[in-house]
């Protein structure tokens, strides 16, 4: 495709009250990507509509907006853009997400660093659009990095990371960025929306007119992309380098959030996970999304009553950062995991909380692991309930017991009576 | 004020009236104000024209705040329409000790309501008529009502709300938003 020269549009640093979607529209003007395509869904259609404005407005010069007809074609627009050589991004979430599902294995077999922002709903049916990480953890082994949002700030922040990451020779892969429906998609906060030249100076160079180092569409060097492998062939080896690269993206992760750090100023632990309070913490709650910001209040709640707990912010699902809750399990004596997605039919129903038993399963003397769920579909979490879930990890700890209503090895908080 | 306390604000209007805006705009005239944080949180279902909607605010002076859960307890509630206070739910959550701002032309009878709740009125709707000041379902009842916020609550001014609603509806349709906005400052009164 013709590369259109960047005309002088420039973003002072500003701070601005916003919907977590239009935080993530500014970070994808910011990132200056060269191409979104997009299908509105509920609730993700704010941030289309702001790009739309953006483009349309001028304020995203060269950027071309691409509508399509569905999801599906969203992605195979975005992967066709991408393979061009250009810094894309899309949005969607739920029944979107799940209509895009081929197109995404595309993206991530073909190695393209698209970004793609979450805004995560309820799986239908019963139909539901309000907060839930079943969608976006449906794509578990897609072979795409994924992470979670607890901030409106985050979700501006962890884009501009994530093309960091995404664009690096050695990682090459796409990414969601996913954040809860509703709670920080429509909801207003202060954000900083940075410097052009700030994020400029941060992120990688948009990709000149050979593309990517490994993929390429060019009409004067016609290729053909995504041929039959034969069972002899290198398919095995192609697919257990993909695995490889998304486990050794965790390194340039953390290095694209010590750089963020310095750059901007605003620190999110290792990347990888967030530590809260968690000096002589004798248990801790592993949280993630909009939950892990309000947890930071239980916890210095439930603190100031004089039990010693503590929590960690879980950014990355994947990769999962397997090495950094072994720590987390030998620092504490129990481990409560909060999820707010279901994995149908697994050990303990949270798929975050299955894989906290898989990572610290080979350790001796870690932690005991507490699996909780709450929020699905968009049910209120209130703060006094938080402070409830810490409250049962120190009870948990001292006594060993448990509530009575556990299910199938997991405490259910906030449900109905149900017959 | 004391320190550290999170000021909770609730709104309560129909589909149509511009409650939700008026939680976004009350956000972002606090923080023009110098408040460090604040979040509007508008509640997001299958409203439409005429039915009962809900949304809040909270501000903070001082420290971050961290919740994004519901407000139960508010300190101040709009009430666009006092029709509104019939609905039970609605009636039952105005707890002792809350300040209410209310659209009407006539007195509200507190008698009904728990002690030491403030209720203030302001005629948003015969300020919106008066001064043309429509859109295509009714009045916009938000500038109005927040102008007579201002007032009440002191926490900000018709300049930090000029500001404000010049960022949002630029230059054009500020005269006509400073002019229903004035009014209700000056004319909002305590039942």
């Amino acid at each position: 495709m013709t590369k259109v020269e960047l005309t002088d549009f420039v973003q002072n640093k500003e701070t601005q009250i916003i919907k977590g979607n239009v935080a993530a529209a500014n970070a994808a003007k910011s990132a200056r990507v060269q191409v979104i395509s997009a299908y509105p869904i509920t609730p993700q259609t704010t941030v289309v509509e702001k790009l739309s404005e953006f483009v349309d407005g001028g304020y995203m010069p060269g950027t071309q907006f691409i509508k399509m007809e569905s999801e599906h074609s969203v992605m195979a627009a975005t992967v066709g853009a991408s393979m061009a050589g250009t810094r894309t991004f899309t949005a969607t979430c739920g029944q979107g997400l799940f209509y895009m599902y081929e197109m995404i294995h595309w993206a991530a077999g073909v190695r393209l660093p698209i970004v793609t922002a979450i805004v995560s709903r309820g799986t239908a049916p019963p139909w539901n659009i309000w907060a839930d990480f079943s969608d976006v953890i449906s794509c578990r082994d897609t072979g795409w990095m994924s992470s979670f949002c607890a901030t409106h700030q985050e979700i501006y922040d962890e884009i501009l990371m994530s093309y960091k990451v995404c664009e690096d020779y050695d990682v090459l892969l796409p990414k969601f960025v996913a954040y809860g429906g509703f709670i920080l998609s429509h909801t207003s906060k202060p954000v900083i929306i940075e410097d052009q030249d700030k994020v400029d100076g941060y992120l990688p160079a948009l990709p000149d007119e050979k593309g990517w180092p490994h993929i390429w569409i060019d009409p004067e060097r016609p290729l053909m992309h995504g041929n039959l492998i034969m069972p002899s062939g290198f398919y095995s080896e192609f697919r257990m380098k993909l695995h490889i690269a998304l486990l050794e993206s965790k390194e340039k992760i953390k290095n694209a959030a010590k750089e963020f750090e310095k750059v901007f100023g605003r620190s999110y632990g290792n990347g990888l996970i967030q530590e809260y309070n968690m000096d002589n913490a004798e248990v801790a709650m592993l949280a993630y999304g909009d939950l892990a910001l309000q947890m930071e209040e239980a916890v210095d709640q439930v603190r100031e009553e004089g039990y010693k707990v503590g929590m960690v912010k879980l950014r990355h699902f994947r990769p999962f950062p397997t090495e950094e809750i072994i720590k987390l399990g030998k620092k504490v004596k129990v481990l409560g995991v909060i999820d707010r997605g279901i994995a149908f039919g697994s050990q303990t129903g949270g798929p975050v909380s299955c894989e906290v038993k898989t990572a610290l399963h080979e350790t001796e003397g870690t932690a005991k692991v507490f699996p909780m769920m709450n929020g699905i579909g968009g049910r209120e979490v209130s703060l006094e309930q938080q402070k409830n879930q810490l409250k049962l990890l120190v009870k948990f700890n001292e006594t060993g017991e448990l509530p009575k209503d556990m299910i199938y090895g997991t405490y259910w908080d906030g449900l109905l009576e149900v017959e | 004020m004391t320190e550290g306390t999170i000021i909770e604000i609730t709104f309560h209007g129909r589909g149509g009236q511009t409650a939700i805006t008026a939680s976004q705009l009350l956000a972002e005239m606090a923080y023009e104000k110098g408040f460090k944080d604040t979040i509007a949180i508008p509640i997001i279902g299958a409203e439409r024209r005429g039915a009962p909607i809900q949304a809040f605010t909270k501000i903070s002076k001082d420290k971050p705040i961290r919740t994004y859960d519901s407000v139960k307890e508010p300190d101040y509630m709009f009430i666009f329409d006092t029709s509104l206070l019939d609905i039970p739910r609605i009636r039952d959550s105005i707890k002792e000790g809350v300040t209410l701002i209310a659209d009407s032309v006539d007195s509200i009878d507190k008698s009904k309501l728990p002690k030491d709740v403030k209720v203030y009125i302001v005629d948003a709707t015969g300020i919106c008529i008066n001064r043309s000041f429509m859109h295509s379902s009714g009045p916009i009842l938000n500038i109005p009502m927040l102008g007579a916020f201002g007032k009440v609550s002191g926490y900000y001014d018709l300049e930090v709300m000029e500001k404000v609603l010049k960022k949002n509806f630029g230059e054009s349709k500020l005269e006509k938003n400073m002019n229903v906005a004035q009014d209700a400052y000056e004319t909002v009164k305590e039942v």
